[in-house]
């Protein structure tokens, strides 16, 4: 039987997000229907209403979410109702060759991300007779959700306490920021990095690299409590307004040796901020690009010689290289043993109809994180 | 008392001139610099970039940075070589202390920062022309029948070894096989396209080949290169445009794309790049070798989505320390091919004709062997 579910939608990018009752169909073979307790703000999903993320409309957006399993398809083995679970923003099948290879975060069932079909090629939203997908085929701004089994992450016995909201960002913003700097670029002790973009995902890349031991975690970011956040809460050694602020400090802190790593992780890639990155890297450094850029943008426009000669590579990240059905767990485990600072992140919290102004405030620079906390 | 001695040498004044073979004197080596009788000398492409103005450096200047011969005198101090070794010289020194050096990369080393000027430590030079100092290229000069080069650039080889196939042992050989090996890291099972089966691509061939990986694709427009990369180097599959090799790889792979592309054609262009981006799949590595005016210029979408990276390459993240002895025990074993890179061998005057027939695809490698 389907239910009705209050959900915030897109029908076309620039007019913001609508509040709308859909209609959610019962779990097939395979899938899980979701009761959401709390969702994520993350930038991508603003990507949707700015035309940046060109996706199958109209959409329900929301793709970081912790719920309550509440009805389960035919043969669902992941997890059963009543249990609590994690929204992973990729799915792991566990089956595919990147998931053989220890790449989930490559899973090839992500590849309705965009669209939100499931694979029989069918919907699960509707409104009217309008099919709806979920971004990334999840929806989580929506009270309720049907997923594949393979997007859930069931949580052990000692995460039961975990408030939702904290839970919610290790779908996609802490492992994306965290496995940037942990997995992607592949920090080691001692060296020198710096994370351009100190907001829901570069702050867990500044708890990352710190994690792994780097000398120097510098933070380039023109908020100023996102930088004192950074350098007070998250482990940042030093915060510069501007890339050539850093890229003096740089010069100076590594007599001329330049960083080893940057991680961009900002709101939107800029061909100028790519171009700042790849200086600012010395002999044999990286550049791991985790953020998207506009979508006429080639932000990632340099000479092939800045390449060569210092031996230097630029990476695209997805998901920060981390595999969520070994790393989520990890990150919650880290999290309860004081590790890693989650509830830090959460600045401002909403109910569903504020959502256009939870993005207000995000691209006002006033949250770190935003989360909607849902209502039933 | 130093004595210098006169040495012919093909020179570049001005770009877009025709080298020229002329007469200079060099100095004695000085504390930690070794002059060499050089034998054989290797044409590559970055010495006619240089010719053409499309690598910037400090002018005139004596061409090449691959060359193999016998130490002639050592100056003070000079610890690896001795008078008489048979040695090649390494376009990038290896001074093994420098950071890059302790950390196993000695491709990176700082000493190698005087390459476009010519220029030694102390801010002198040894070529000399009626009171004009001249540079070698990467303070080499391997187009001179004798150049002074610092002993952090030597590296002894066996002397049952030609000094032909020595000469492309510390350059064009390991920035091939190390942009598949090392810098590419390609494993056992992989699909790899190499762009540009020359002097360089030719052995990022072998070391794909090399390293076991099942399909070894070269995209080259010049038939016997194509031919060559097939029959004596190991590729499997070999086409004349990128878009043939792209269309295979989607039907061998299953549409999984290929694991590494790497890019060794003569002069880097916008063009070479895209396609290499897009012939990788998840997961996958763009490794650029060669130089030239070529843009990356994609959103940043194509590398996030599908995770791709791209590997800057110099030396093909060799340390010539161990890895020019390493190839020429492969060569030895017959692991390696060294003797069917060279296609034709030229005076010292006819370095203008070897450089026309790079250009002209005539040749795999050129190599000149210097008369005594």
């Amino acid at each position: 039987m389907s239910i009705t579910t209050r959900a915030a939608i897109a029908r076309a990018p620039h007019v913001g997000w609508e509040i709308a009752d859909l209609q959610l169909d019962e779990p097939r073979a395979h899938e899980v229907r979701v009761k959401l307790m709390a969702a994520g703000l993350c930038h991508s999903d603003d990507h949707i209403t700015t035309g940046d993320a060109p996706i199958r409309l109209p959409v329900v957006g929301g793709h970081e979410g912790a719920g309550i399993v509440e009805s389960v398809g035919p043969s669902v083995q992941r997890v059963k109702p009543g249990d609590k679970i994690v929204c992973s923003y990729i799915p792991a099948c566990g089956a595919c060759r990147p998931c053989s290879t220890g790449h989930q975060n490559m899973c090839v069932k992500g590849l309705n991300a965009g669209t939100g079909m499931f694979e029989d090629g069918t919907w699960r939203f509707h409104l009217g007779d309008q099919d709806l997908g979920g971004f990334c085929t999840l929806g989580t701004f929506s009270q309720y959700a049907v997923v594949s089994e393979w997007a859930t992450v069931p949580l052990r016995e000692d995460f039961q306490d975990i408030p939702w909201e904290t839970l919610c960002l290790v779908g996609c913003g802490v492992p994306t920021g965290w496995g940037s700097s942990v997995h992607a670029a592949g920090v080691q002790a001692g060296d020198t990095v710096v994370i351009f973009g100190a907001g829901g995902v570069g702050s867990n890349a500044v708890q990352g690299a710190r994690f792994a031991g780097a000398k120097n975690v510098i933070v380039v970011d023109p908020v100023e409590f996102k930088r004192e956040m950074a350098t007070t809460v998250f482990g940042a050694t030093h915060a510069f307004a501007t890339a050539k602020e850093a890229h003096e400090f740089v010069v100076e802190t590594t007599w001329g040796q330049l960083a080893d790593h940057v991680i961009m992780t900002p709101g939107a890639v800029t061909e100028e901020m790519v171009s700042a990155a790849v200086m600012m890297t010395g002999k044999g450094g990286k550049v791991t690009i985790t953020a998207v850029g506009h979508i006429n943008e080639r932000a990632v426009h340099f000479h092939g010689g800045a390449l060569i000669g210092y031996h230097r590579q630029v990476r695209g990240a997805l998901f920060g290289d981390s595999n969520p059905l070994y790393d989520i767990p990890m990150l919650l485990g880290l999290y309860k043993s004081g590790d890693l600072k989650l509830d830090e992140l959460v600045t401002r919290k909403y109910t569903l109809d504020q959502v256009n102004q939870a993005y207000q405030d995000m691209n006002d620079g006033k949250n770190i994180r935003g989360v909607i906390i849902h209502e039933h | 008392m130093p004595v210098s001695i006169t040495t012919r040498a093909a020179v570049c004044r001005v770009p877009g001139q025709p080298w020229e073979i002329t007469e200079l004197e060099l100095d004695d080596p000085k504390a930690n610099e070794v002059r060499i009788k050089f034998f054989a000398a290797g044409l590559c492409h970055s010495d006619d970039h240089i010719q053409k103005g499309d690598a910037p450096m400090r002018l005139p200047v004596v061409g090449g940075h691959e060359g193999a011969g016998v130490v002639d005198a050592v100056g003070d101090a000079v610890t690896r070589v001795k008078v008489g070794d048979h040695v090649t010289c390494s376009f990038i020194p290896a001074c093994g202390q420098c950071r890059y050096c302790s950390t196993g990369r000695q491709n990176l080393c700082d000493a190698g920062k005087n390459a476009g000027t010519g220029m030694f430590p102390d801010g002198t030079f040894r070529f000399h022309q009626n009171g004009e100092d001249f540079g070698g290229l990467c303070v080499l000069g391997t187009f001179s029948q004798y150049a002074v080069v610092h002993e952090f650039s030597v590296i002894k080889i066996p002397d049952e070894i030609g000094f032909d196939v020595a000469a492309l042992v510390a350059c064009g050989v390991p920035t091939g096989w190390g942009s598949a090996v090392r810098a590419g890291g390609v494993r056992a099972g992989q699909t790899v396209v190499i762009y540009g089966a020359g002097g360089v691509g030719s052995n990022a061939v072998q070391g794909a080949s090399l390293a076991g990986a099942k399909n070894v694709i070269v995209v080259d427009p010049v038939e016997f290169k194509r031919k060559m990369a097939t029959t004596e180097f190991g590729a499997t599959h070999a086409f004349a445009t990128a878009e043939e090799a792209h269309q295979f790889v989607v039907e061998t792979t299953w549409g999984e794309l290929a694991d590494v592309a790497i890019i060794t054609v003569g002069i880097l262009h916008d063009e070479v790049i895209a396609n290499a981006i897009k012939v990788v799949g998840k997961s996958g590595q763009v490794t650029i070798t060669a130089v030239g005016n070529g843009w990356v210029n994609e959103n940043p979408g194509m590398l996030i989505g599908y995770q791709r990276r791209i590997q800057g390459s110099i030396y093909g993240g060799c340390s010539p320390l161990v890895d020019v002895p390493l190839l020429i025990g492969l060569y030895q074993a017959g692991k390696l091919k060294l003797d069917e890179l060279i296609t034709r061998r030229y005076a010292l005057d006819e370095v203008n004709q070897g450089y026309q027939d790079m250009l002209d695809g005539k040749n795999i490698r050129g190599v000149i062997i210097h008369e005594h």
